[in-house]
Formats: C-alpha cells, sequence, structure tokens
C-alpha cells in the first residue's frame, strides 16, 4: 500500500513537473516572439517620400492663402485685428508643422514601433493640441474673428471636424501602449488585422493630412474673406 | 551523456535561482518606491524563492539522488528560472516596450505584472514536485537493496 502510494506521488510530481515545463517553455518562447515582433522594422521611405510631397504641398497652398492679406495695404472693410488674428494664428500653425519635431519623422527610411508611437505623441501634442485646439479654436472663439464674413459657415465646419480629428488617433497610441501585454499574437492576425507599426503609421499619417486639408480649408476661406472684402 | 547535461543543469539552477531572485527583489524594490510602500507588503512574493532554495540546499546536504539526479526535474528548473531572468531583464531592458520609457521609472511594471501570476504557478509547483519526488529515493533504494539480496542468495 505504502509503496503503491510512494509510486503515485512519484507519478504526481512528474506530472506536475510536465505541467510547469509546458508552461515554461510557453512564456519562454513566446516572450522571443514578442521581443522580436517589438523589435521589428519596417521600409517606409517611399510612402514618406509621397507623403512629405503631399504635406510641402499642402502647407504652401496654406502660405499661399494667409499671404492675400498684408495690413499696410489693406484697404477692405473687414475687421483688421481679426484678419490679423487669423493670419497669425495660421502663421503658428505652419511653424508647428514645419518644425524639426515634426518634419523629422519624413526623413525615415525605417520605422519601429517607437517611432510610431513618437509620431502619434507628438502629433497629438503640437498639431491636433497646440494647433488646432489652441491657436484655431481658441481664434474662432474670438469676438474679432466671428465678425468676418461667413464665420457662421465656416465655425461649425472647423469644429465638427476638429472633434473628429482630436480622436482619431486616441486607439492607435492604446494600441501601442497596450503592446507590451500583447504576447499572444499572431503572423495572420498582423496581416489581416492590424501591424501595429505600420498600420499605426499609416493612420496617423492619414489623421495628419486630414489636419492639413482641414488647414487648408480654413486658408480658402481667409483668402475668399480677404479678396471679397 | 545524461550524467553530464544532469550536473550542468543541476549547477545551473543554482545560479539561476540566485539571479533571477536578485533581479525580482530589484524590481519590487522600485516597484515598491514607486509607490511609497513598505517592503514587508511583498514579502509574500519572495516565499516560493525562498522555498525553493531551502529545498535545493536539502536535496544537496541529503543527497537525495531521487531530486538530484532527475533529469528532466533540472531541466525544468533551469527552464523556470530561465523564464523569469528573460522576464525581468525585458521588464528592464528591452526599450521597444514603449511604457519603459513612457513612465520614466526603467521598468515596464506592466509588461513584468503579466507574468506575476505564471511565476507564482511555477515556482510553487517547482516546490510541490520537489517535494513528492524525495519519496522517489526512498523507494528505489528499497527495490535496489531487495534486488542486492536477491543477486546474494542466487550466488
Amino acid at each position: 500500500m505504502k509503496k503503491l502510494l510512494l509510486e503515485y506521488a512519484n507519478t504526481f510530481a512528474y506530472t506536475i513537473t510536465g505541467l510547469v515545463f509546458g508552461c515554461a517553455f510557453f512564456l519562454l518562447f513566446i516572450n522571443f516572439y514578442h521581443m522580436q515582433e517589438l523589435s521589428e522594422t519596417v521600409d517606409i521611405s517611399a510612402y514618406n517620400d509621397t507623403n512629405k510631397v503631399s504635406v510641402e504641398s499642402k502647407l504652401q497652398t496654406i502660405k499661399d492663402n494667409i499671404g492675400v492679406y498684408n495690413q499696410s495695404t489693406y484697404r477692405g472693410s473687414l475687421n483688421i485685428y481679426g484678419l490679423n488674428n487669423v493670419q497669425a494664428r495660421m502663421q503658428n500653425c505652419v511653424d508647428m508643422i514645419e518644425s524639426e519635431d515634426m518634419m523629422k519623422y519624413f526623413e525615415l527610411d525605417e520605422l519601429g514601433i517607437k517611432d510610431s508611437y513618437n509620431f502619434v505623441v507628438d502629433y497629438k501634442n503640437n498639431i491636433l493640441n497646440d494647433c488646432l485646439v489652441m491657436q484655431i479654436i481658441s481664434m474662432l472663439n474670438t469676438d474679432t474673428v466671428q465678425s468676418l464674413t461667413n464665420y457662421n459657415v465656416i465655425f461649425p465646419f472647423v469644429e465638427v471636424n476638429v472633434n473628429n480629428l482630436l480622436d482619431s488617433v486616441d486607439y492607435v497610441q492604446n494600441n501601442i501602449e497596450n503592446s507590451d501585454h500583447y504576447y499572444f499574437t499572431t503572423d495572420s492576425n498582423k496581416n489581416n488585422f492590424f501591424d501595429l507599426v505600420e498600420d499605426s503609421y499609416s493612420t496617423t499619417m492619414n489623421s495628419y493630412q486630414d489636419t492639413l486639408d482641414l488647414l487648408v480649408e480654413i486658408s480658402v476661406w481667409y483668402r475668399n474673406i480677404v479678396l471679397g472684402g | 551523456m545524461k550524467k553530464i547535461f544532469n550536473g550542468l543543469f543541476y549547477g545551473l539552477k543554482f545560479l539561476l535561482l540566485i539571479a533571477a531572485f536578485a533581479l525580482t527583489l530589484f524590481i519590487f524594490i522600485r516597484m515598491n518606491m514607486r509607490l511609497n510602500k513598505d517592503i514587508i507588503s511583498v514579502l509574500p512574493q519572495f516565499v516560493p524563492f525562498l522555498l525553493l532554495l531551502t529545498l535545493f540546499i536539502i536535496n544537496m546536504i541529503f543527497r537525495q539522488e531521487g531530486v538530484t539526479k532527475c533529469l528532466f526535474y533540472n531541466l525544468t528548473c533551469c527552464l523556470v528560472l530561465t523564464t523569469i531572468v528573460l522576464v525581468s531583464l525585458r521588464a528592464i531592458l528591452d526599450t521597444n516596450m514603449v511604457l519603459n520609457g513612457k513612465y520614466g521609472y526603467g521598468i515596464d511594471f506592466n509588461f513584468y505584472d503579466n507574468f506575476l501570476a505564471y511565476i507564482d504557478i511555477m515556482l510553487y509547483g517547482l516546490v510541490l514536485s520537489n517535494i513528492l519526488f524525495m519519496f522517489k529515493e526512498k523507494v528505489k533504494l528499497k527495490s535496489d537493496i531487495n534486488n542486492e539480496s536477491k543477486n546474494l542468495k542466487n550466488a
């Protein structure tokens, strides 16, 4: 009886060791896979070149549009404080977009997950918060700008777009932050669903381009009211 | 060949246990500093390490061959402790995990937290199987003695 119990104990010991072995084996190799996945880089040189051309073109359009107004030569009837305000705020936005902090991403040939993350964070801080909220929304809330022509048309348009843009990349940032816990992944998941490195970057870039489109629209409105008034 | 591997894993498990314990201690001290908590509150986390070390020392002193000569057990010990060391090192050094740098603590606690339950399960599993393997020796020794006496009778 005693021998039988001891044999059972031995079998039980092997079973537990086997289960622990399986668990450790799984965790060890899933860690290697996760480590390799997070260190992955993607070639984005062609994608960046295209986007850089598009950004520079849009920036030039904005600069041209806000450049039509000159306080010393303006002879129209619109409130010059309002026009000055819009021009200065738009110029601030252009300066932020053209800053080294934002343009450095267009120089990247290879992209890692950390670059994608930094791009989202810098985009949210410099473009969404500092430009759209601090400059454009606060500009549209000033009395002098509210007195400008077609304000009632441009304000709701900008407000809706800014609200959409503000939330547009939150999930990208959260996804990358959660990648630290993301160790049950597969290649098929990455290929078919969401590649954290490449798709995060392209999603942020799309939102970035949408922001520039919105700024172009505002600058077109500005140009029209300056030339029309 | 089996003896060489067994000897290798047997020696390695002591080194890995020390490394795993040191890294776990370092991470917990840093985590407690961040939370301003007393180190006593995390002492239960070190119990399986201390139990395992005690058992390893008992195995060594009393020459419990049921454990010390079990290649599978020694290999599993090395695998478990290597996993703990790897997870701890990744939590400290893998800067591709963005939360490692974001909060500026130098350790990715979010990542490490994921593995705490697994670490406990694996270590307690090793403790339990070590205790059970201790009885194997007695069974085997008795059977060896019986075989020897039979051989003597036959002679």
